[in-house]
């Protein structure tokens, strides 16, 4: 028995510390170095915050060098399926064309979604009508999927006063939030994160709500009042609550699904290619 | 010229897996298909590292290890430190592994991955549950680790023909 648990104690620590042909460091080093790293970083100090702001910039830039190729051919394989499939394409489009010509549109249901898109228009133009200056325009570096997290790299960072917390948005519709910032480069956080939280207000009913990020495509909307009931296709806005992010910006449809109100979100976390940040601090300075 | 042929690629061939490991480490490619079904994702990088240490630890250093993690923290925005830690352990498990058993197949080596899955991803809840404000889904960890060890066995043959092929050296 002793000697059997012996056995174990020699293997443990042959593993631990040994070094083999290709191995510099032993293992148990590394562990220690590892877990210190984790602890200096847990804890926020000058010092750890710009050696991970410089190491953040240097990995991104050598990252998004190093997807040039797989976007590039990503590209390639998107313009020869795009010619293959032209003439087809051009078949069903014709076809389709040909219905929807047959077809009454109905008014009303237009004319009501016509205005919901006015409104939509016209709440994006008021956050940012008077800060044409105030949001920059930046390009997503990243955007590695995760299990876990959804977030993505945007090419500016504290060089262009961007700064945590700030809203990101695609296309006037809102997409997320800036969670860290570096000097060159800053991790937006997106809707549809497991760590969202964005207050909100629903179109018309000015009635205020949570969206909520749970990992899978759509957000949901939590906290609604007891006993609410809410259709589908209301649009949801950003109720300017948290102090942070302007009242107003789109975010997207409300649906069900499975018994939940989920929001279908205008800007689609999948398809970004580039992404302006508010920057809300001058925003609010502005207004007050 | 033949000497030279064969010493090339292999050492060509013993440089693939680094390759490989920085790779999945920096680019955007990812192993995670929630496109194609909703819980479908697997662990790449924890594959590679139990196969060649318990296969082959001369042509994959834990210290490539250790920067490999370091980049996929960078990359992911976890916090520093959690990816080495959790490949550092599967690392020591595949090390442990190779010291105690005689004969390897396909099926022991499966088998014990179930061990290193399982400590490196409950290292990494414990880290996140206790050291970060980030949250993270269970359910998704649980589906993660399942299908990293399910897809094992494809990989395992891959990487043996893969070694098969360019004649990677065993150093034993």
């Amino acid at each position: 028995m002793s000697a059997s648990r012996d056995d174990f104690g020699i293997v443990i620590r042959s593993a631990l510390l040994q070094r083999g042909a290709r191995q510099k460091f032993s293992l148990f080093f590394l562990i220690c170095l590892s877990g210190l790293i984790f602890f200096l970083d847990s804890f926020p100090s000058k010092i750890m915050d710009r050696t991970r702001s410089i190491l953040n910039d240097g990995i991104y830039t050598t990252s998004s060098i190093a997807t040039s190729p797989i976007r590039g051919f990503s590209y390639l394989k998107e313009k020869i399926e795009l010619h293959i499939f032209t003439y087809s394409e051009n078949k069903i489009l014709k076809e389709q064309l040909k219905e929807f010509k047959k077809k009454d549109f109905k008014s009303e249901y237009l004319l009501t979604e016509n205005q919901n898109l006015k409104k939509a228009i016209e709440s994006s133009q008021v956050a940012l009508e008077n800060n044409t200056q105030d949001n920059i325009l930046a390009k997503v570096l990243l955007d590695k999927e995760s299990p876990f997290l959804k977030s993505i790299i945007v090419s500016k960072g504290s060089r262009v006063g961007i700064k945590k917390g700030m809203p990101v948005i695609n296309e006037g519709y809102l997409t997320g939030k800036i969670i860290e910032v570096n000097y060159l480069s800053s991790r937006v956080l997106l809707l549809n994160d497991l760590n969202s939280k964005i207050p909100i207000i629903v179109e018309k009913l000015g009635t205020h709500a949570i969206l909520s990020g749970f990992g899978e495509k759509r957000p949901r909307l939590e906290y609604l009042p007891e006993g609410f009931e809410l259709s589908e296709d209301i649009i949801v806005f950003t109720s300017g609550k948290d102090g942070i992010f302007p009242p107003g910006i789109p975010v997207g449809k409300t649906i069900f699904e499975d018994g939940e109100v989920e929001v279908k979100l205008f800007a689609d976390p999948d398809q970004l290619s580039f992404v302006n940040v508010l920057l809300t601090d001058s925003i609010m300075e502005a207004k007050f | 010229m033949a000497i030279i042929f064969k010493n090339f690629r292999s050492k060509l061939g013993n440089t693939g897996p680094i390759i490989l490991l920085y790779f999945l480490s920096i680019t955007e490619i990812d192993t995670q298909f929630s496109n194609y079904f909703e819980i479908l994702s697997f662990n790449l990088q924890f594959i590679i590292i139990y196969y060649w240490i318990l296969r082959d630890p001369s042509v994959l250093g834990n210290g490539h290890v250790f920067f490999a993690g370091i980049i996929n923290d960078v990359i992911m925005g976890l916090p520093m430190g959690t990816s080495p830690l959790t490949y550092l352990i599967t690392s020591f498990i595949a090390i442990y592994i190779r010291s105690v058993t005689v004969k390897m197949t396909l099926f022991t080596d499966w088998f014990t991955f179930i061990i290193a899955i399982f400590f490196a991803n409950l290292l990494y809840f414990i880290l996140m549950l206790n050291f970060s404000s980030l949250s993270i889904t269970y359910l998704d960890l649980f589906y993660n680790s399942l299908f990293t060890f399910l897809f094992y066995p494809l990989f395992w043959v891959i990487f043996n023909s893969y070694r098969m092929l360019l004649g990677v050296r065993i150093h034993d």
